[in-house]
């Protein structure tokens, strides 16, 4: 599904142009772009849920992340400043539908269900799966395996529906990822599934105290495109920020980015870097 | 007959832009129905434990062997002073942990989550029971209790059949108000995925962003669960009432 929006892509923006050519280059901006223009000032709703997306430094405080280097270079592209506001999977969409945040970068993957409420920004930014953490002698090679047996997660987590319906596991929703880790720890449940990324760059972290574990299925969940959401109908606040970030894309600001903040697998951006930067060529 | 009420309901519903769209899909409501009837049976567990625990710890209170009293005392003065969320925490991921490694493995472990949050939540509140019917104790006139001893009852037989019974009538608010709030504690057992009503909630509204709407039912149905407590409280403490004793 996420393959067929991107698909749409180019019809969506030549139907965004001719709109533009069709109300002249006068037609006012939707709500939220006025609001960030005018306020000089773009609200991104963040997550920390943990290194490399979101996270606090322990040595100075600020936030830092994927995410968050993310938001200030779709800020610094619109010529305005950024203000970063942290969220939490039950709050985040209130955040964005009552106005206190413009858009939110908080670890959202494309699903259909999402895309009835809100909009997005047609170009993702990254593409994430569930990886499945679990003890080397588990015995759980697939996630046919995983029928029956507790399955730890966060709370929030799109990989809920699938582990469960799809393949039959107790799934057990812990508040946040790094209470997820313990009770993993703790044998309360024998797999835990997150975003890739945060568990490999966990485990390359932490050999010494993840020894006994290893990513024990060798494909993703549900890998989907990771993408900016904002407000139903902000058209132009999309359309800014698609141009945005395959700015990024194609600059390869966006794969500096991912390296800076450790991302361990950029395959995905480094074939998008390829993507949007061919059509620049002459 | 439910089938088209339910239809009903969630369309009345989205017209005022609430979604309970959820609802109509049988694999998200199974669970959440199931969580109303986890956090019943948590409160049902846990009401029993706390109040059994509080007189134990009451009576160890006001025993006057420092033996007994001391840890008790320590005990109580330990769960009214923090968090019960942190307690939980503590209790499932540390001690839970330590279990399991004590008895070779997780699969030798018989303590569910259920458990913890039912011996927490209980035995926290059993805490405050023990102050309120200490207090009630503490009240009963010492020239009672002395011409209860003078005609030959032991330390037990003064505390069951004369300070216990008349603590009991005065700490009976204080009491009720412990089981309300214990019946609103149950919730935190959604912090290590006890699938009772707050949790089984997250799990949807995280899905589909319906926060508002679940909560409303979540008010509600601690709303009347803690209504339906309140009632047979005053009616116990109606029935209880001593005629001429008391405030």
């Amino acid at each position: 599904m996420a393959r067929t929006a991107s698909t749409k892509l180019p019809l969506c923006a030549l139907a965004l142009t001719l709109l533009a050519g069709a109300f002249g280059s006068e037609a006012r901006a939707d709500a939220t772009l006025d609001r960030i223009k005018g306020r000089q000032k773009l609200t991104v709703g963040i997550i920390l849920s943990g290194a490399p997306f979101g996270y606090i430094d322990p040595q100075s405080r600020a936030e830092k992340g994927f995410n968050i280097d993310l938001a200030k270079a779709l800020a610094e592209k619109l010529g305005v400043k950024v203000e970063l506001v942290t969220v939490t999977p039950p709050n985040r969409v209130q955040f964005l539908q009552q106005g206190k945040v413009d858009v939110l970068i908080a670890n959202m993957q494309f699903t259909e269900d999402r895309a009835k409420i809100m909009d997005h920004v047609q170009t993702p930014y990254d593409r994430a799966g569930g990886a499945a953490l679990g003890r080397k002698d588990s015995g759980i090679k697939d996630w046919t395996d995983l029928k029956g047996k507790p399955v730890c997660i966060s709370q929030g987590s799109n990989y809920a529906q699938p582990l469960a319906d799809t393949y039959g596991a107790e799934v057990k929703g812990i508040p946040s990822q790094p209470e997820s880790m313990l009770a993993l720890q703790g044998g309360n449940c024998v797999i835990a599934v997150h975003v890739a990324p945060t568990i490999k760059l966990l485990l390359a972290d932490r050999p010494d105290a993840w020894k006994d574990y290893a990513i024990v299925i060798p494909t993703e969940l549900e890998p989907a495109d990771s993408v900016i959401w904002l407000r139903k109908g902000e058209r132009d606040t999309g359309a800014a920020l698609d141009a945005a970030v395959r700015e990024l894309h194609a600059s390869g600001a966006m794969l500096e980015m991912a390296k800076a903040n450790r991302l361990v697998d950029p395959t995905f951006l480094e074939e998008a870097r390829r993507k949007y930067a061919a059509p620049a060529k002459p | 007959m439910i089938d088209q009420a339910v239809r009903t309901f969630v369309a009345l519903a989205g017209e005022v832009g609430l979604h309970y769209d959820f609802l109509l899909s049988p694999s998200e409501v199974r669970p959440w129905i199931a969580g109303m009837g986890t956090t019943l049976l948590l409160v049902l567990l846990a009401i029993p434990l706390s109040l059994a625990a509080g007189v134990a710890f009451a009576a160890a209170l006001t025993s006057g062997r420092p033996w007994l009293a001391g840890p008790v005392r320590a005990y109580v003065e330990l769960t009214r002073n923090t968090p019960t969320l942190v307690q939980l925490m503590f209790a499932f991921f540390a001690l839970n942990m330590l279990l399991s490694k004590a008895l070779g493995g997780a699969a030798n472990n018989p303590f569910t989550p259920f458990f913890w949050v039912v011996a927490v939540t209980g035995l926290h509140i059993a805490a405050f029971h023990a102050e309120a019917l200490r207090g009630g104790i503490e009240a009963v006139p010492a020239a009672m209790v002395e011409t209860a001893h003078a005609i030959g009852f032991s330390s037990f037989e003064v505390l069951r059949y004369v300070t216990l019974p008349l603590a009991l009538r005065t700490a009976m608010p204080a009491i009720v108000n412990n089981l309300v709030n214990l019946v609103k504690l149950t919730t935190i057992g959604s912090a290590i995925a006890v699938g009772e009503v707050t949790y089984a909630s997250i799990m949807i509204w995280t899905q589909r962003d319906n926060v508002l709407e679940l909560m409303i039912v979540i008010l509600l149905f601690f709303g009347f669960i803690n209504t339906v407590l309140s009632q047979i409280g005053r009616y116990v403490e109606r029935r209880l009432a001593v005629p001429g004793y008391g405030v």
